[in-house]
């Protein structure tokens, strides 16, 4: 099947990834090769220190490949400045992460604004969209308390919130329901479930078999190898 | 492993902080004990060891020393506190971890202190050390060379005490506050750092935003904040009071130097009179006079001709001719009436010494001194001006000699058989101020010497100088030939040039305290690093550039500056004018060369502190997320 460029959201080749922990190498990503069309929900697993989190930092441009290329939404994040890909996360990505990291200085109004505010939106734009992200992730009612105030399960909402603030095409989430119970779990699913009614192109690096339901392909990470599972 | 190696290992482990508390603890120590050495060098004992400056001027390096010293003593002991306070306050939420896995509150306390006690002992050494060697240092190439004494050993281990003590009992006390919490308190960042609370939701700016998180931030780490706020407050006053002190001080006693020496002015003399004219007038900044000099001999008369053809000159403005001689005088006492009992009461005593007496007709004198009191009066003879250290030396109340009332102004002073009412004290380094002016009619009738032995000329300055002084030397030559012209401009610069070292080296003094306040702010600034971490991680994922960091950090070093600035500015200014310098001369350029030194000491401050920030804002997203 021959996909056209413009609807290849995320497309990898080749990556590697390694770290030097004294005189130690770990191999962390092994040749990995990735394509995602738009509106794509995919869905990433393996155990523990596969290098799921280490993929998701690369697509987002948080960290770079030792070697190999990674072009998102047709930019090709291995050749581009900090400051660019600061601007480039902010506007396309939506990244949330597996431990919240909330902003812990700001309210949970203004954690979901940060994003809105970074990219020079209009006060009324902001005000608006705040209060409809906080509505619609039943959050309103903690508008303005500090993320230590709020249980895992808000807090994750809210790092969702923020996550789509901008409205990015591309969001990743990084095990959003692995430090959740089950109904908070739920409550996360149903979100990945609107996101994908909406058409947004998603990768979520899972355990949990509600949201690998939703997926339309997995790919499974072992020992730094990525396989394409299932469609 | 062994209960030593632990906190070895955790002092290795941490190697910049670790550092940076032994250096800023190194530093404060250091310059406490360089400045008590420095001082009883020069500063307190100017004035009993010396021979140089006269006594006003020494009452003004020693207040402006005894201040200083009181400042740096202070901050001293807030850096040494705050340092390891900070250092322990870090340690809490390691205290909880040890705690939770298990450990007895007794052995992690041990731990904690063993660092506590490591990083006291080795700063305090090194301190004592430095301030040794910095002392001697700056005694070796000081110009106060004629006061070296053996320096005080006994201040050595007086300082370790007092530092180590302050360091202890500050260090001490976040461990106690921390072995008292629950291990999950001890762990949770809202009981390390407190907490804030939020207000109604308002979409702000970029920088609005940066802002809120640098001022809330501030706030959570609120006793480091006010810590750091307080100690850098008491640096700003010490340096204020330095730098604006010291300024006005040196401005104030050059021109008092240069008014009673006199610009542009020519001693016209026999040759052995100007030398010894020369070296009574450098013996401020430490030159010795000829002892055995007969004053009065014939040869050292400047004849009437002489003055009747330099008058005739148009480019003279002044001739000031006078007899100078050395004598023996004696305070003549007076009474005073109680205003409570009525009774009346002894001022002063009948103390001798020995002046230089200088006859001077007080309608053609080329000085104009600084003077408590007031100048010598045209019509009356019976008038005299002290200096200021004959007033110390004869005029002051000795509780010892039981003199308790003693006032120049209103007591008199006597010169072999004539008797002269004092009527002011001025500042003059001739003779160190241990001179006496009187009129010279009165002096030539009491000594029977009617000659004047020294002729100061003030010229025109407008008057084209090399051809005036090769008409007065032409003229003098040919009267005399063993008279002199010579330009006082020469020994005036020598004497300003000595009172400006003096003052550079007192103003190095806070040099050494500002640069531990630099390594206090820094290590304010790592603290924010280490408790914002995490955050400026998150903030750079979701897509703020790296600079943000900076800006962050950098509004809270500025916020904390500025506060501080304006605290100590306040304060130091109060001080300076109405605590250190009388009668001080502030010009224009004065209070901009005063605000040039302090704002470029913020700015250095400001700069300095932002290097942990520049440090981490360099490191990658995924390098400050591990």
């Amino acid at each position: 099947m021959v996909i056209e460029m413009s609807e290849l959201v995320v497309a990898a080749h080749s990556l590697n990834k390694v770290y030097h922990l004294g005189d130690v190498k770990v191999e962390v990503l092994k040749n990995v090769r990735l394509e995602v069309t738009r509106g794509e929900f995919v869905a990433i697993c393996g155990p523990s220190g596969s290098g799921k989190t280490t993929l998701l930092n690369l697509i987002s441009g948080i960290d770079s490949p030792t070697s190999g290329k990674i072009i998102v939404l047709s930019e090709d994040l291995t050749i581009q400045d900090e400051d660019f890909l600061a601007d480039f996360r902010c506007n396309h990505v939506g990244f949330v992460f597996q431990s919240y990291n909330l902003v812990s200085t700001l309210t949970v109004a203004e954690n979901v604004a940060f994003p809105m505010e970074w990219s020079r939106k209009s006060e009324e734009e902001v005000e608006t969209h705040v209060a409809e992200l906080l509505e619609t992730l039943d959050l309103q009612h903690r508008e303005n308390h500090f993320p230590a105030q709020l249980s895992g399960g808000e807090q994750q909402r809210v790092a969702f919130a923020r996550a789509l603030a901008n409205d990015p095409e591309l969001v990743l989430a990084d095990e959003p329901t692995g430090n959740l119970d089950a109904k908070n779990g739920q409550k996360i699913a149903r979100m990945l479930r609107m996101l994908k009614a909406n058409g947004k192109t998603v990768m979520v690096a899972t355990h949990d078999p509600e949201v690998m339901q939703l997926a339309d392909w997995t790919a499974c990470l072992d020992d730094g190898r990525l396989a394409r599972q299932s469609e | 492993m062994s209960k030593a190696a632990f906190p070895v290992n955790d002092l290795l482990r941490r190697k910049l902080q670790t550092s940076l508390t032994v250096a800023t603890l190194t530093l404060s120590v250091a310059s406490t004990l360089f400045l008590l050495l420095f001082s009883r060098r020069i500063g307190w004992e100017i004035t009993s060891v010396g021979n140089t400056l006269t006594y006003g001027l020494s009452t003004v390096f020693s207040q402006f020393m005894l201040f200083i010293g009181v400042l740096i003593f202070t901050v001293g002991a807030v850096i040494t506190s705050f340092i390891v306070f900070l250092m322990m306050k870090q340690r809490t939420r390691d205290f909880g971890l040890i705690k939770a896995a298990g450990c007895p509150n007794g052995l992690v306390f041990g731990y904690f202190m063993t660092e506590l006690f490591m990083i006291t002992f080795l700063g305090c050494v090194l301190g004592v050390a430095l301030g040794f060697v910095a002392d001697f240092a700056v005694n070796s190439i000081f110009p106060f060379q004629a006061y070296q004494q053996m320096a005080d050993l006994w201040l050595a281990p007086l300082i370790f005490a007092v530092f180590s003590g302050l360091a202890f009992v500050f260090g001490a006390k976040p461990m106690l506050d921390a072995a008292r919490l629950s291990p999950i308190k001890a762990l949770s960042h809202v009981q390390y750092y407190g907490l804030t609370t939020g207000n109604k939701f308002k979409p702000l700016s970029r920088f609005g935003l940066t802002l809120r998180i640098a001022s809330r931030s501030l706030f959570r780490r609120q006793s480091a904040s006010v810590r750091i706020v307080i100690l850098l407050s008491i640096v700003f006053v010490m340096l204020t009071v330095a730098i604006s002190g010291g300024v006005i001080a040196n401005d104030t006693s050059r021109a008092w130097i240069e008014n009673a020496v006199g610009t542009d002015v020519v001693v016209i003399a026999h040759k052995s009179m100007r030398n010894q004219y020369i070296q009574l007038l450098t013996k401020f900044a430490g030159a010795k006079e000829k002892t055995d000099f007969n004053y009065l001999d014939a040869d050292l008369v400047v004849s009437d001709m002489l003055l009747q053809q330099l008058i005739s000159m148009p480019e003279i403005e002044i001739i000031d001719a006078r007899l100078i001689m050395k004598a023996h005088v004696q305070e003549v006492s007076n009474f005073t009436i109680d205003p409570e009992t009525l009774t009346t009461l002894p001022v002063g005593d009948n103390r001798e010494g020995e002046s230089l007496i200088v006859g001077v007709d007080p309608q053609n004198i080329i000085s104009s001194w600084s003077i408590k009191g007031r100048f010598l009066s045209a019509t009356k003879t019976d008038e005299a001006i002290i200096g200021d250290s004959i007033s110390q030396m004869m005029f002051s109340p000795d509780p010892h000699e039981g003199i308790t009332l003693s006032d120049p102004l209103v007591q008199g002073i006597k010169l072999q058989n004539g008797s002269f009412s004092i009527v002011g004290v001025c500042v003059d380094p001739i003779n160190n101020g241990k001179v006496t002016y009187v009129s010279i009619e009165k002096l030539q009738n009491l000594t029977g010497v009617s000659i004047a032995n020294i002729a100061l000329v003030k010229l025109d300055p407008s008057a084209e100088r090399p051809s005036i002084l090769a008409q007065i030397i032409n003229e003098v030559t040919k009267v005399n030939s063993d008279f002199s012209v010579f330009e006082l401009n020469g020994v005036l610069q020598e004497n300003l040039d000595f009172l400006g070292a003096a003052w550079s080296t007192v103003m190095l003094l806070p040099l050494f305290t500002l640069t531990s306040a630099v390594l206090c702010l820094i290590g304010y600034t790592l603290l924010a690093v280490d408790e914002q971490r995490q955050e400026f991680a998150i903030l750079r994922a979701i897509g703020t550039k790296s600079e943000t960091v900076i800006v962050i950090l950098g509004l809270q070093s500025v916020i904390l500056l500025l506060s501080s600035f304006a605290i100590g500015i306040s304060l130091g200014v109060i001080i300076t004018l109405m605590i250190l310098m009388p009668q001080p001369i502030v010009t224009s350029f004065t209070v901009v060369e005063i605000a040039a030194w302090l704002f470029a000491a913020l700015a250095g401050m400001f700069f300095l502190s932002l290097w942990p920030a520049v440090k981490i804002a360099k490191k990658s997203i995924s390098q400050i997320m591990s």
